[in-house]
């Protein structure tokens, strides 16, 4: 019970005038980024952490927590006012959520929404109290060997579960990524590597501008490319935008359900908000007894999918605090925040903060509590919001890239950076590659490369210890059968008696 | 262009640049001077990685042949070329020759007040849409780069380029 009590201490040191302040208007923010196609919640964050470098510690989190938390609840906006998510993770909220609109019950959708949004993040963040500090103990006898695996199972599974075709794309991207941490002086012997002669390059690419690069340039190219969305903006007189309470009473499983799926994803590294949206949708779907309305404006689709994404959000922090490997992008960016604010995510935060946990599911609740306020009291405001004209926003995005990057370092070499990697992330995505393994690659480079040499160091170049510790042989395992589930007999043979379970059930 | 062909050329290109990384890892210095376990030498793992690259490069390529059989998946499609070079002109433009060349409030008030201009002018308005949307351009692009300006160098103490 200490993580609720540690949550209680939290939040008696985020209720104060200033914390509230910046609470209330960068969840505001985070809701209008998000609510705009082709702004997502990864960008928002990383733009947001070039504008509090200055601010203190704990409000600079606040702000990003409440930006991430925003973010991802605005993008169903634009999922049921437009058809477009405003962030992936909101993909599934426009299966239900735009029918709604089209009907006239655009209000209803959005409180619907914000509703299973906030308890989708308040499910979240119990288990992130209770899971994080024992999770952290754990790790704390994680050696070389265990950091190496996690750090492959990390890139392994996000680069699978991310892939919008093939898995091999995702591997791909994950490799990528890691090629791009082997630039620069490494962490064993300060050797400096791949640099080119190009002095710049002796430290190594930095996360945020291959971030902002990567989410933000790259998306304001996505956007300009893509053609703009149709507004439903119909209206029925019955439409009301706080919900009903026998709707939510009725689909209290559900909301249940997809939270735990929701957080139970963002716990698994760099797989992010849509998956939890359309895994809670899928399991929503299957259990529920009006799966034909799934897709036609079903209240209970628009819930799971909205409960699912927002779960993911302290689910995703769970690893990105204990383990410094993060759940989805958006926490890749906060931990790279995380360092620059001098706290240091990783097995000792429960020794050298061991406050630390409470005081984030704190922050997510307050983000939570504004979200909810916002959502219920602002509909006509989210609407303007998505008129805004792409030629006057876009180049307001590209200027916070250019300028929050450099002023990172001050070095006008970054924003090079920032502008190469926008290029390839837009070209990559156009054909296919996530952006999550990347990003995790890059993220998670040192820890894989200093692991495996250190580990063989130890071990005079034995492998044997890689396979035979116990929670190495785990993660080995994990990995194996991972591989092996893209092999088609493979998956045959293993999902083969699910497949007669399910078919002895619907008999 | 479509996906398969796209694959096809992608696997060849990441071919050259696993078999690089691997090569590069190779010849990686050892640092022998300095006795250090040769375990840990700094090319190890770009050389494990060069060479997984190779290997994927390998099965891009492979299935790349598949994907052509089960239908024919384009990239770059449904979208507007020119808005797409429109904006990577401009932004380019803005981030690599502008910024450092020109103080950083003029760089930012152009490229800011060009960009909204290209993409809002109404060719075929009347004279008076036109004006507004010059007039609406230049007071974004001045709004930006003395707003940006105050908020990075006065708040942020950031010496702008």
């Amino acid at each position: 019970m200490s993580g609720l009590q540690d949550l209680v201490a939290g939040l008696t040191m985020v209720m104060t005038p200033g914390m509230l302040f910046h609470a209330a208007w960068s969840t505001l923010l985070g809701i209008v980024v998000g609510s705009l196609p082709g702004l997502t919640a990864t960008m928002g964050v990383a733009l947001m952490t070039t504008l509090t470098y200055s601010l203190e510690s704990e409000a600079a989190i606040l702000v990003l927590i409440c930006m991430y938390v925003g973010a991802i609840y605005g993008g169903s906006r634009s999922a049921i006012l437009l058809n477009i998510p405003g962030t992936p993770a909101s993909a599934a909220t426009s299966l239900d959520g735009y029918p709604l609109a089209r009907a006239g019950r655009a209000g209803y959708a959005m409180g619907l929404a914000t509703v299973g949004s906030a308890l989708g993040t308040l499910a979240g963040i119990v288990m992130l109290v209770m899971i994080a500090p024992p999770l952290a103990e754990a790790a704390l006898n994680f050696g070389s060997f265990e950091f190496f695996w996690l750090a492959v199972f990390g890139i392994l599974i996000s680069g699978q579960l991310t892939a919008d075709t093939t898995p091999l794309k995702g591997y791909i991207a994950g490799i990528l990524g890691l090629m791009a941490a082997m630039i620069g002086s490494e962490g064993i012997h300060a050797h400096v590597r791949f640099s080119m002669g190009i002095s710049d390059l002796n430290a190594g690419i930095a996360l945020i501008p291959a971030m902002v690069g990567a989410f933000g340039f790259a998306e304001v190219l996505t956007a300009m490319w893509n053609k703009a969305g149709v507004l439903a903006v119909a209206k029925d007189k019955s439409d009301r935008t706080i919900p009903e309470f026998h709707d939510l009473w009725r689909y209290r499983v559900t909301i249940l359900r997809s939270g735990v799926i929701g957080t139970l994803v963002g716990i698994i590294p760099g797989v992010g908000e849509d998956i939890g949206a359309w895994g809670s949708y899928a399991a929503a779907k299957r259990a529920s007894k009006e799966a034909d309305k799934f897709g036609t404006g079903s209240h209970e689709g628009l819930i799971a999918a909205e409960t699912g994404n927002s779960a993911v959000v302290p689910g995703s922090l769970i690893p990105a605090i204990t383990l410094a490997v993060p759940g989805s992008a958006s926490s890749a960016v906060l931990i790279a925040a995380l360092f620059i604010h001098g706290i240091r995510p990783g097995p000792l935060i429960m020794i050298e903060q061991p406050h630390f946990v409470g005081l984030i599911g704190a922050m997510l609740v307050v983000a939570t509590l504004f979200m909810a306020i916002y959502g219920l009291s602002m509909t006509r405001l989210f609407i303007q919001v998505l008129r805004v004209p792409y030629a006057y926003l876009m180049p307001v995005v590209f200027v916070l890239c250019v300028i929050g990057t450099y002023a990172l370092s001050q070095r006008l070499f970054d924003v090079w950076v920032m502008v190469a990697f926008g290029l390839i992330g837009f070209v990559l995505r156009q054909m296919k590659y996530p952006m999550a393994p990347l990003v995790l690659g890059i993220i998670l480079g040192d820890l894989l490369d200093k692991s495996l040499r250190r580990g063989l160091t130890l071990t005079d170049g034995d492998l044997l210890p890689f396979f035979m510790r116990p929670v190495s042989a785990i993660f080995v395992a994990l990995i194996v059968l991972s591989i092996l589930f893209n092999v088609p007999p493979f998956r045959r043979a293993v999902t083969a008696p699910l497949r007669r379970i399910g078919r002895r059930r619907d008999a | 262009m479509l996906m398969a062909k796209a694959d096809r050329y992608t696997a060849v290109a990441l071919l050259a640049l696993g078999a690089a990384m691997l090569a590069g890892g190779w010849t990686m210095d050892r640092l022998e001077i300095r006795q250090i376990h040769p375990a840990s030498i700094p090319g190890l793992v770009p050389m494990i990685l060069g060479g997984l690259l190779a290997v994927c490069a390998g099965l891009l390529f492979r299935a790349s042949y598949a994907d052509a059989k089960r239908g024919p998946e384009a990239i770059m499609v449904g979208g507007s070329w020119s808005r797409l070079g429109i904006t990577t002109a401009t932004c380019l433009v803005y981030a690599l020759v502008l910024i450092g060349w020109a103080s950083y409030f003029w760089a930012t008030a152009i490229f800011t007040a060009v960009f909204a201009l290209l993409f809002s002018y109404p060719a075929g308005g009347s004279s008076r849409e036109k004006a507004i949307a010059v007039a609406g351009a230049v007071m974004l692009g001045f709004g930006i780069g003395f707003g940006s300006a105050l908020l990075f160098e006065r708040l942020f103490l950031v010496r702008l380029p």
